[in-house]
């Protein structure tokens, strides 16, 4: 029995308001989508590349129908504000992402700004971008401390198992 | 109690009044005469004529009720004393529109001085202090700290300042705003030349030597 008012009270729900209603939270999604499409990798609020992220992934999914197909192109068309983008997206990105089937971004957090805010900050890339990695790969170092001494002990072992016999 | 009379023609009011015990001579008198008069009226006169008449005896009927319940004639008081007042009385030169800032009774107000020691118990309880933070680690790279789910800072700056340099670049090449040629992009620094893959992509060279911290994959 429903003993709350459905209007006042918010208890799980889950979808975020942004800017000043639902209009607005599209208009500044698109404007988003739209960079990430240009540039490939931005930066901004977690927030709003948490919610971008899903539209950016869908965009891929309708790009990869292809250009001839007229929804794929009508939706192309209503999130890239900028159309010198609609090319790039339809040649470049969809091929990109052929063989795969979910994950074309990448979201990963920053540390907060530096403004007064104090806003906690991410950046999100579509993945096979040129530029520099987020990630630097792992590489073992051999001038630690651990590889040192683990590198004196495997000599030890070969001078004694060579002394022996 | 009323009773109504219906005759063909007009309707007939009679009024029979409850007396008590003691009253029914006064009234058995004048009775006969009442109900004589009645049938008189209602066949000759009016309606109008026949309610001044109700009026009247009504009023001789209540004139003859005080002349026997005892009642002098007005309806005062037979004795009035000095006294003191019993019922409250209004305030009759109260103020036009007293505000409640004025009112002494309603404001919540301190009872007592808080203590020292519970200022102080308030001030440093456990929900009030600074939270400890055991997220912070070291970055594995540069060494500087980093909290554990997000990326380090300084590591990022220079990844950001490099990618800030390329976009220059880029929009150097592209000549005018708007102008995203359909091609994938490579980055080349001193002395390397395009590879297998990159024969149909668009080259953007950095003039300077490549960072270690940017292989390419």
């Amino acid at each position: 029995m429903r003993l709350t008012l459905r209007a006042l009270i918010s208890h799980g729900r889950v979808a975020r308001k942004m800017g000043l209603g639902p209009e607005s939270r599209i208009n500044m999604l698109r404007n988003i989508l739209t960079g990430l499409v240009r540039h490939e990798r931005i930066e901004t609020t977690w927030a709003r590349a948490d919610e971008v992220q899903f539209y950016a992934e869908k965009l891929i999914d309708y790009a990869k129908r292809g250009d001839t197909d007229e929804k794929a192109m009508q939706m192309a068309n209503f999130w890239l504000t900028e159309k010198d983008l609609l090319p790039k997206l339809f040649k470049v990105l969809a091929p990109r992402f052929e063989n795969q089937s979910k994950a074309y971004t990448y979201m990963a957090r920053l540390p907060n700004r530096e403004n007064l805010d104090r806003a906690a900050m991410a950046v999100l890339e579509y993945k096979g971008n040129p530029f520099p990695p987020l990630f630097p790969a792992k590489r073992e170092n051999e001038l630690t401390l651990i590889n040192q001494l683990l590198k004196g002990y495997r000599e030890e072992r070969a001078q004694l198992s060579g002394s022996k016999p | 109690p009323c009773v109504w009379l219906r005759s063909r023609s007009t309707p007939v009011i009679v009024l029979l009044y409850r007396f008590s015990q003691c009253d029914r001579e006064g009234v058995d008198a004048c009775y006969p005469s009442l109900v004589v008069k009645l049938l008189y009226l209602c066949q000759k006169m009016s309606l109008l004529g026949l309610f001044n008449f109700l009026r009247r005896s009504l009023q001789r009927a209540e004139a003859t009720l005080t002349d026997i319940a005892g009642f002098d004639g007005n309806f005062a008081p037979a004795l009035a004393v000095h006294g003191p007042c019993v019922l409250p009385q209004p305030v009759q030169d109260g103020n036009p529109a007293p505000s409640f800032l004025d009112s002494i009774f309603w404001m919540a107000a301190p009872k007592k001085r808080r203590t020292i020691e519970i200022n102080r118990t308030r001030r440093r309880a456990p929900e009030k202090l600074i939270k400890v933070k055991t997220n912070i680690e070291p970055c594995l790279e540069c060494g500087h700290p980093k909290q554990k789910h997000t990326l380090c800072g300084y590591c990022y700056a220079k990844v950001r300042r490099e990618t800030g340099e390329i976009r220059k670049q880029i929009f150097a090449m592209e000549g005018k705003p708007l102008n995203t040629p359909a091609m994938e992009t490579v980055i080349l620094y001193d002395g390397e030349t395009p590879g297998e893959g990159d024969k149909d992509k668009r080259v953007v060279e950095r003039p300077r030597k490549r960072p270690s911290w940017f292989i390419l994959s």
